[in-house]
């Protein structure tokens, strides 16, 4: 809807978790209406694209607000709704923060069933967003490749270059399949890495180039069951049924890049 | 025959991959399970993939046979006794240690052991139970395993494996009696369903007692419940079996021949069914291995050849619901026969295995585990054969016109399921979505409907997509095939639908039989 008769007002905010959600906890209580409404993440060293005749509003990430945002969505509309929500924010989409706001909006007015209503705009679009987070995130799961980096004691380290923020997630998953490991997940789109203890604890580090590049020299080594499982994945194919197409439809080449087998 | 007594760790996986690459299942599906501490591994309830070959099929666990050393001989596989080829047999050391590095490294969701038959079954079976047992109590391995039941191997060894495993299988190998006695002389039909009925009542025990952590209900349970049907098992141990078996109560006595024969096109799952007095002891090994997994949690399956022994589509799908009926497996595979002895009494392959068809295969038996179709309404005795250019639901859909259009808005989800286009996730979505107000086809694109399908079988409020839609025969069946020749490329195939007659694996099929 373009809106004539007033500006529309654009939110503006860090481009976290927790600035999005204090975008949204503002916006939600300014009484603007909220088809005028936008939410923006500042991403670093961004070039700022102005809108004429639009009106910026900068928010300061408050953890506070967030959290009132969160308890508000698990309450008053559904865990569904959370999940919806957190999926669609760990996105790289820049409406998604627009998407969410308004999907959260329209929840609080109708309730639980929000997450179905794929007939209205904004339900539509945080679905689509989150439905391409989930799909990357379970590439991961599937693709990810750790490696011995080290012996003594064993350290797991793997390099992913996925679009979405998707490491908390996929961390989360080997953190429960591999509770007494010492791991690394290192996210090379967005240098973000989360390190995981023997106790069972982790937590994300923001590396800098020379840890970067460290990790990523230890992870190009050579191992002994890299090769064997090399050797059992092209053991494994039948001759007779040889499908390539199939292969690349289920297993797309972007996402084969640190994949030992295909290296 | 050659041995290679001192092979390396490499030398025998070449070997005992290679050997086990034609089974079919490498599912890591049907039980989730959360990490625990001291131990490694954890499993989900959808399974995970983790790589496609180069022929497009998943690899998600260590698929490998324990020695493909054999004292069969079935004419179909690439170990029998009399072939010469490099043998190899694992310790059970090797198979753990291999299992637990590759896990570690996220290749594998857990092991799929399989083994030929070496010295005796119960020998075998105890292999691959000492080897499972290792993995769990020494390695402390919590993810997923899958192994192969034995036939003939004792039923404390099966029951074993039970208590370790996650999913066992045992090959139905043939979809017909004949077709087995002709191509695996070492085996009967009553030694195959024999441990698979003893798994059966095992998990039923094993759920009564440990709840759903003793094992979880299939997709087909769920289905024939939402139907208000005859939920699968139910009849297990009663006469109705017997039955079924194809003659009375005596002849299912006579040893000599397992099971009544009869001319199989009357009644093709009549080998599917055990006599009564067969009922197996239940579990006796709860105070002697860890209970905590649950007997069996993740189900059983089993898989058979198609193409080897001239069976009809309509026979194959009436033993697959045998299968899930009364025996309440969990899945049922199917393997494109591919002639790999260059056996002269099988059926030569000209070009490809018969792909299409085992995918055909693959597609009824979704209708029946999750549609809640019945085989009898996708094929008859006197339309034996599933359409090779239409998917069996669109096939069914054309024959029962007089069902359509169905109004997006108003049909329950049963009816929504049989519309072609329309899947599982997408008939829940619009069954949610209706609870906020009605739908068009706008929404039913983003819910995910395929609408180049189901654009001739549905309204929205009352009207059809476009107003020169006929619901007709000739012209839905025109247009489905305009539009399904991308459909045929994801097979490997480069040919256009018309010239596909030719290759058609009618034609093959029909060589098989001469």
């Amino acid at each position: 809807m373009t809106p004539v008769d007033k500006p529309v007002r654009i939110y503006q905010c860090e481009d976290t978790v927790n600035g999005i959600l204090s975008a949204v906890y503002d916006a939600g209580l300014s009484g603007y209406g909220h088809q005028y409404i936008k939410i923006q993440p500042l991403t670093k060293g961004q070039a700022e694209n102005l809108e004429l005749f639009s009106e910026y509003i900068f928010v300061k990430t408050d953890t506070q607000k967030a959290e009132k945002v969160i308890s508000a969505v698990r309450h008053k509309i559904s865990e569904q709704a959370y999940i919806d929500m957190m999926y669609a924010i760990a996105s790289c989409q820049e409406d998604r923060a627009t998407a969410v706001y308004q999907f959260i909006t329209y929840g609080f007015s109708i309730g639980a069933k929000i997450c179905g209503a794929l007939q209205l705009p904004c339900v539509e679009r945080v679905f689509e967003i989150k439905r391409s987070v989930q799909n990357e995130e379970h590439f991961f799961i599937e693709f990810l490749r750790f490696q011995e980096v080290q012996k003594n004691p064993p350290l797991l380290a793997a390099v992913i270059e996925p679009k979405h923020r998707i490491i908390p997630m996929v961390t989360e998953h080997f953190a429960d399949r591999f509770m007494e490991e010492w791991f690394i997940i290192y996210d090379k789109t967005h240098r973000e890495a989360s390190f995981h203890y023997a106790d069972g604890g982790w937590d994300m580090h923001i590396l800098n180039e020379e840890e970067a590049v460290k990790l990523e020299e230890l992870t190009e080594q050579q191992e002994e069951y890299q090769d064997l499982w090399k050797f059992f994945f092209n053991n494994i194919a039948i001759a007779e049924r040889t499908n390539k197409t199939l292969q690349r439809n289920l297993m797309p080449l972007r996402l084969r890049k640190h994949v030992t087998e295909f290296r | 025959m050659v041995f290679q007594e001192n092979a390396t760790l490499r030398e025998k996986l070449a070997i005992l991959s290679d050997a086990a690459k034609y089974d079919v299942a490498c599912t890591s599906s049907g039980v989730e399970r959360k990490g625990k501490k001291g131990q490694v591994g954890n499993a989900s309830a959808s399974g995970i993939c983790h790589s496609f070959s180069a022929d497009g099929r998943c690899i998600s666990l260590l698929k490998i046979l324990f020695t493909n050393e054999c004292i069969y001989h079935c004419k179909y596989c690439i170990n029998r006794c009399t072939n010469d080829i490099p043998r190899a047999t694992f310790t059970p050391e090797e198979v753990c240690t291999l299992t637990m590095e590759f896990y570690r490294r996220n290749y594998i969701e857990g092991l799929f052991l399989s083994s030929g038959v070496i010295v005796s079954p119960d020998y075998t079976m105890e292999q691959i139970c000492k080897t499972i047992r290792d993995l769990r109590r020494t390695y402390r391995f919590n993810g997923y395993i899958h192994c192969k039941a034995i036939p003939g191997a004792s039923p404390e060894l099966i029951e074993e494996a039970g208590w370790y495993a996650d999913r066992m299988s045992v090959n139905l190998e043939l979809p017909t009696m004949r077709g087995l006695q002709e191509l695996a002389p070492n085996k009967n039909r009553k030694a195959i369903l024999t441990p698979m009925r003893q798994i059966q009542n095992g998990m039923a025990e094993s759920r009564e007692l440990l709840g759903m952590k003793g094992g979880n209900r299939s997709a087909y349970w769920y289905t024939q419940k939402r139907n208000g049907r005859e939920l699968p098992g139910s009849q297990a141990d009663s006469s109705k079996d017997r039955m079924l078996s194809g003659g009375g109560p005596k002849a299912v006595r006579d040893k000599k021949s397992d099971f009544p024969q009869q001319p199989l096109s009357d009644k093709p799952a009549s080998g599917i069914a055990l006599p009564s007095s067969s009922k197996n002891p239940g579990l006796f090994l709860w105070k002697h291995c860890d209970i905590s997994r649950g007997f069996v949690p993740a189900g059983q399956s089993t898989q058979m050849i198609v193409g080897a022994a001239g069976e009809s589509d309509y026979e194959i799908m009436a033993v697959t619901e045998a299968l899930y009926q009364r025996f309440d497996l969990k899945r049922v595979f199917y393997s494109a026969f591919i002639n790999v002895n260059q056996d002269a009494t099988l059926p030569a392959l000209n070009g490809q295995p018969p792909l299409r068809r085992e995918h055909r295969l693959y597609q009824a038996d979704f209708l029946l585990r999750y549609y809640g179709f019945r085989a009898d309404e996708l094929l008859t005795e006197k339309r034996p054969f599933f359409n090779t250019y239409l998917d069996p639901k669109c096939d069914w859909a054309l024959g029962h016109l007089e069902q359509f259009p169905v109004e997006i808005n108003t049909a329950d989800y049963n009816t929504l399921l049989r519309v072609p286009g329309i899947g599982t996730k997408s008939a829940k979505r619009i069954v949610a979505a209706r609870r906020t107000g009605s739908l068009d086809f706008q929404t039913l694109k983003a819910i995910g409907v395929v609408m180049k399908r189901a654009i001739y079988f549905i309204t929205c409020n009352g009207r059809m997509m476009y107003q020169f839609l006929k619901i007709d025969e000739d012209y839905i069946t025109r247009n489905l095939l305009e539009n399904d020749v991308e459909v045929m490329k994801g097979f490997g195939e480069k040919v256009t639908y018309r010239q596909l007659t030719l290759f058609d694996d009618l034609s093959l099929r029909l060589e098989g039989k001469e």
